[in-house]
């Protein structure tokens, strides 16, 4: 949970944005402002859409909102933990049913009033979806999966660790397949996993929020055939040119219903939270909700105007406890999923020197053992991956290449503590020089383990200083072969980073800008690893 | 500190009783004033406080409520807890009536607190809330039934059968049409490690698992465990509040929820409240389980306001009628009959086959067996450094 106050045009960072409604006064120390008629909410990047209508609502009531956005996982993580009270007055997630999960959350939770719904579906082509029958005939999981195992078709999702939908659909196909017509149990995930192994083999594009994942779907349309995502996200999307079909899978599917949620530590603010929650459930402001985001009425007998289909909607039955859900997580990025390979293109030029570069060693320490918080552990380095340290200065540095074996990794990660203990900050700043490098040692990689997630970390905290310019790199970027052009690079914004100039090489190359410019790179690395 | 007040108020009123002489009492705390605000017609009013099931929250917010305590020179003033913690994990240092919404729960809380009065001012049979399709294939393969005059019952034998064979619904006869879902026959509940509601469905089915007959001691509960346990355990993620799996009903429908054990009352208030009656709908029907139990909600005082608290929902004729339009049973089913005729409702009939809770303590016994095995259902796996 990071903020900065980034130059406008850099609107894509994620978790970085605040939403103001009514001009609530900024505050410099990091918190949200606060005022007697503002609510301070935590809230997964998924409503980032209703900012519109609580902007009305703030003329009508009063209320006005400040959004902090999360990860569904990550904000619930801190509000069981007691974090988020006196920090945040409620929580926004799109769901509370991991957070009812975690021991200790009961006790932060005051009240909660579902606002809207929307199920994690299957957003396809739609000559793809005529191709398969699945626009007559909506098909099972074990369809789904059959299909994704003969390679009918590609698709992308979140990843689960970081993301509400990819967690919901998860969820989904690991009870579907088991064939229990119950809550997952934990016993049951081994004996899913060769049927999930083949679902995922289809999935060929990776994210750490719904919204990016859906705007890389629309602006690269030949990486995948389609995604899973939220209804309200599909509705409307184009996919190769026509709009999505939308896929729901018939023995069930995870639905979020965004229920806005008090804190405990919160409850002066009560008579706010219920005018609010009033005005968002009345059938007035349902309609609109359906009609400009899409999702489903919370409340009974709001003009839909058909827009959903009169299909049944079987519910998939989550999760009893908080063992089943992170085992679950577990196996799908230990086993399920394709492995990634990374380069990490890391600055230990001159300007690193100190409490940068310590920075630095304590943001990779973290991804390699460090960080034992739950989402902390979901985002280390897991097993089957491959991780490659690539420091520059001047020049770029040799590369380390550390595989992480899939038994007993803790070898794996003490290597990679080791070398970044040894990092040392002294010379100049080659940053495209090193990109290039980056670009042959992953592109290599690729061609060696085909089916990986492939991806560029560029961490830089100065200006271009040796060797090549961007101007030089966009051109050997062109010259680069289509696959390789599809490997992204995740920058870095920190220290005194170009932002237009990186900005550009992200955006270049189909990757995403994250914001530690307030000085959070841990921060930034963690969020990172939801894309990779 | 405010605790310590609220005792003096309840002794000096105790004396004030005693004596026959009626004192307006001064109470300021500081506290805003409930929903209702202060009291038509002005006048001091003893401040009486409570702590209640959450389900009974909006009929003493409703200022309808507090103006008719108001009338008795009460403001009443209530604060939420689960009923089966009220007993044993509620400060009630200062509290003048706990209103739990089961016996077993008001037994406990006099038990602990030494109380001896109980006032049982109404009550609500559990139901299962489902749909008429739902209903129409429960009918066809017998586990449901209607009577003539259109009330279901489920019979909670052939259901528990259901259950234990692991039946899906897409295997009753005529499940293509009207519900082809793979997912298990299964009544979905609160959370039975913190909800009165799922506690009640549990008191109904280690009724009928035990023989037809009310559990009691280790060896009934040890037998009936592995049965009841499954009850729960399948159902995954429940949750807490007993609005929670009603409003998934109400709102999700047909495809999330097709059965859901909830107080008749949840139901039928809805229906009596102009509000929100549409959230009913016309395939939405109640299923009373066969034999149910009865939600008895029961007052337990602690001092003479929390007393006449207690005697006034008992005995008070427009207390009565409000307790009816939140769809409670008062004592007196004429009360209940009139407001719902007035409303238009139909009028469900009393539910003849029903049997008692087990007492307290084997209720709780078996509760507490059933939150081990969530917890070790699963050996605990959290994500570490070294997996």
């Amino acid at each position: 949970m990071r903020r900065g106050s980034l130059p406008a045009g850099i609107a894509a960072v994620v978790s970085a944005t605040l939403f103001l409604a009514g001009c609530v006064p900024g505050a410099d120390d990091g918190a949200l402002p606060d005022g007697p008629d503002t609510l301070r909410i935590l809230a997964g990047s998924e409503v980032k859409d209703m900012v519109p209508i609580l902007e009305d609502a703030a003329e009508e009531t009063g209320v006005k909102v400040v959004f902090e956005y999360t990860g569904t996982l990550e904000g619930t993580e801190l509000v069981a933990s007691g974090g988020a009270a006196g920090r945040y007055d409620a929580t926004w997630f799109p769901n509370n049913r991991y957070l009812s999960l975690l021991p200790g959350a009961g006790q932060e939770i005051s009240e909660s009033v579902r606002i809207m719904s929307s199920p994690v579906v299957l957003g396809l082509r739609s000559d793809v979806a005529e191709r398969l029958g699945w626009d007559a005939e909506p098909p099972t999981w074990a369809e789904l999966a059959e299909a994704a195992a003969a390679g009918d078709f590609t698709y992308g999702m979140t990843n689960p660790a970081a993301s509400n939908s990819g967690f919901s659909a998860l969820v989904a196909v690991a009870t579907a397949l088991s064939g229990t017509g119950t809550a997952l149990q934990e016993r049951d995930i081994e004996s899913v996993t060769p049927e999930m192994t083949k679902f995922f083999s289809a999935q060929k594009l990776t994210a750490g929020s719904s919204g990016w994942l859906a705007e890389k779907v629309v602006s690269e349309p030949d990486t995948v055939d389609g995604l899973i995502n939220y209804e309200s996200v599909l509705m409307g999307l184009e996919l190769g040119g026509a709009p999505a079909t939308i896929v729901t899978p018939s023995d069930g599917v995870v639905t979020s219903d965004y229920p806005l949620t008090l804190l405990q530590s919160a409850t002066g603010k009560k008579e706010k939270f219920d005018a609010l929650t009033d005005w968002l459930t009345t059938p007035e402001v349902q309609e609109r909700i359906v009609r400009e985001v899409h999702r489903r009425p919370a409340v009974p007998g709001v003009d839909t105007g058909g827009v959903f289909g009169d299909e049944v909607l079987f519910e998939t039955p989550f999760p009893g406890t908080i063992d089943v859900a992170n085992a679950l997580i577990s196996t799908y990025l230990d086993t399920v999923r394709a492995p990634s390979q990374s380069v990490f293109v890391l600055d230990t030029s001159g300007s690193m020197a100190g409490e940068r570069i310590d920075a630095l060693k304590a943001s990779l320490s973290g991804l390699s053992g460090a960080d034992t918080s739950t989402t902390g552990s979901f985002n280390q380095f897991r097993v089957r991956e491959r991780i490659t340290l690539l420091p520059f200065d001047d020049v770029p540095g040799a590369p380390t290449v550390v595989d992480v074996p899939e038994t007993d990794k803790s070898g794996a990660l003490e290597e990679i503590r080791s070398v970044t203990d040894g990092l040392h900050a002294e010379g100049g700043t080659a940053i495209y020089d090193s990109l290039r490098e980056a670009y042959e040692v992953a592109v290599a990689q690729r061609a060696e383990r085909p089916d990986t997630f492939v991806s560029i970390v560029l961490m830089t905290d100065g200006e271009n200083a040796n060797g090549s310019d961007a101007a030089d790199f966009e051109y050997y970027y062109a010259g680069l072969g289509p696959d390789a052009r599809g490997i992204p690079v995740f920058v870095v914004l920190f220290g005194d980073g170009d932002v237009d100039e990186l900005t550009r090489v992200a955006e270049l190359s189909g990757g995403q800008v994250f914001d530690a410019l307030n000085g959070d790179l841990a921060g930034a690395f963690q969020e990172i690893r939801g894309y990779q | 500190m405010a605790a310590t007040t609220r005792r003096t108020v309840g002794l000096i009123l105790a004396t004030v009783l005693v004596i026959g002489i009626v004192v307006a009492i001064i109470v300021g705390r500081g506290m805003q004033a409930g929903p209702g605000g202060p009291a038509a017609g002005g006048g001091d009013l003893t401040v009486v406080t409570g702590v209640i099931g959450s389900e009974k929250k909006p009929f003493f917010d409703d200022p309808r409520v507090r103006e008719e305590f108001a009338r008795h020179g009460l403001d009443v003033r209530v604060t939420t807890a689960g009923s089966r913690q009220i007993a044993t994990s509620v400060d009630l240092d200062g509290v003048d009536f706990v209103f739990p919404s089961s016996a077993p729960a008001a037994d406990k809380a006099r038990e602990v607190t030494g109380a001896e009065t109980v006032h049982a001012p109404f009550y609500s049979p559990m139901v299962v809330a489902s749909f008429e399709p739902i209903a129409e294939l429960l009918e066809e393969a017998g586990v449901a039934r209607r009577s003539d005059a259109g009330m279901w019952t489920l019979d909670m034998h052939a259901y528990l059968e259901l259950v234990a064979d692991d039946t899906r619904w897409n295997q009753l006869e005529g499940a293509d049409d009207a519900y082809p879902s793979s997912r298990s026959i299964l009544i979905s509940s609160t959370d039975i490690r913190t909800s009165n509601s799922a506690a009640m469905y549990l008191a109904i089915a280690s009724y009928v698992a035990n023989g037809d007959n009310i559990v009691s001691g280790a060896r009934q509960q040890d037998e009936v465990l592995d049965e009841m346990s499954a009850l729960f355990l399948k159902q995954g993620y429940s949750a807490d509040s007993s609005e929670s799996p009603f409003e998934d009903y109400l709102s999700q429908g047909i495809g999330s929820k097709p059965l859901v054990m909830a107080y008749e009352a949840q139901f039928l208030g809805r229906q009596l409240n102009e509000a929100t009656a549409a959230a009913i709908t016309d395939d939405m029907v109640l299923l009373y389980p066969a034999p149910t139990i009865l939600s008895k909600h029961s007052l337990v005082s602690l001092t003479d306001a929390g007393d006449q608290v207690g005697r006034l929902l008992t005995d008070d004729d427009a207390l009565a009628r409000l307790e009816a339009a939140y769809g409670f049973r008062p004592n007196d089913a004429a009360v209940f009959t009139s407001v719902l005729e007035e409303s238009g409702v139909p009028v469900p009939p009393a539910p003849v086959d029903v049997v008692e809770p087990p007492a307290y303590e084997s209720l709780e016994g078996m509760i507490q067996e059933i939150a081990e095995r969530y917890d070790t259902s699963a050996p605990t796996e959290h994500p570490t450094a070294d997996q």
